[in-house]
């Protein structure tokens, strides 16, 4: 009997207010599309906070991780007021600090540089889904 | 502190849907470029979460939303939240007036900019109407 495969939810801020909710989104794309496309599906933030049932019973019985661009945190509490608390949660302003010369100030098309940053971001993604992955294995 | 004259606009944030990234590109057309001193952009999660001044900034200024999809959230949202909605934009409604048809959500492509575009100059329109210009 084949087991259903296990999927983690990845729940990024919509960032509209600082660059980093930018970075945040374009990191979790890179992470569904291209590092982790069988591993991941993408909780749309609205769609979860404005009460769609199926988004928010997918996030209450598997692992979510939030991706959030600032210390607000608003996609961690919104996924923890609604569903329950994710697994992990990923602050971009806080991986940023890691990376001093990368510098981000567009909200809209990012420059190869803040390209760069999102792709860092990704992989720290990415990294969480593994640990969150192999935990639940073992 | 907010100019209580300004409209707040809040655009769905589509992130699995291509006509969502249209509503967010849109609306940054909006706010940085078009019309940047008489509007300001509102971030739909410190709604819910209630961070302020998101939260009061809605119910003091005039609203407009931008959706991206049938499901609507940005206008839910806003509704749920005592926002003082003056005027809704629709996404799919528009694209299938200028008959363009964005590539994906992470790429909205040339046909994508050019439809955002023209829903952003609509939506200036509104803006215009509703400060009485």
């Amino acid at each position: 009997m084949a087991l259903a495969k296990d999927k983690v939810g990845i729940i990024s801020c919509s960032g509209e207010d600082l660059p980093e909710g930018t970075i945040s989104r374009v990191a979790t794309r890179i992470v569904l599309e291209k590092l982790r496309p069988d591993d991941t599906v993408t909780i749309c933030l609205p769609l979860f906070l404005a009460g769609s049932e199926d988004e928010r019973a997918f996030a209450r019985v598997f692992p979510t991780i939030a991706v959030d661009g600032c210390s607000k945190k608003c996609a961690e509490t919104g996924t923890k007021k609604f569903s329950g608390k994710p697994v992990a949660t990923i602050v971009v302003s806080e991986i940023m600090k890691k990376y001093p010369s990368l510098k981000v100030k567009s909200k809209e098309k990012l420059s190869p540089e803040e390209m760069e940053l999102a792709r860092k971001v990704a992989e720290e993604i990415a990294k969480k889904v593994d640990e969150i992955l192999c935990k639940k294995i073992k | 502190m907010v100019d209580e004259n300004k409209v707040a606009i809040i655009a769905c944030a589509g992130m699995d849907k291509a006509l969502g990234s249209i509503a967010r590109t849109c609306a940054f057309k909006i706010v940085e470029k078009l019309r940047p001193n008489e509007t300001v952009l509102i971030c739909i999660p410190p709604l819910v979460a209630d961070v302020k001044p998101h939260s009061e900034l809605i119910k003091k200024n005039s609203v407009i939303t931008i959706d991206g999809c049938t499901e609507r959230c940005a206008t839910k949202i806003a509704s749920k939240n005592g926002a003082k909605i003056k005027g809704r934009v629709f996404v799919p409604q528009s694209a299938q007036k200028y008959g363009l048809k964005p590539n994906t959500a992470s790429d909205i492509g040339p046909e994508g900019e050019k439809l955002a575009e023209k829903i952003a100059e609509e939506t200036v329109l509104l803006i215009d109407k509703i400060l009485g210009k």
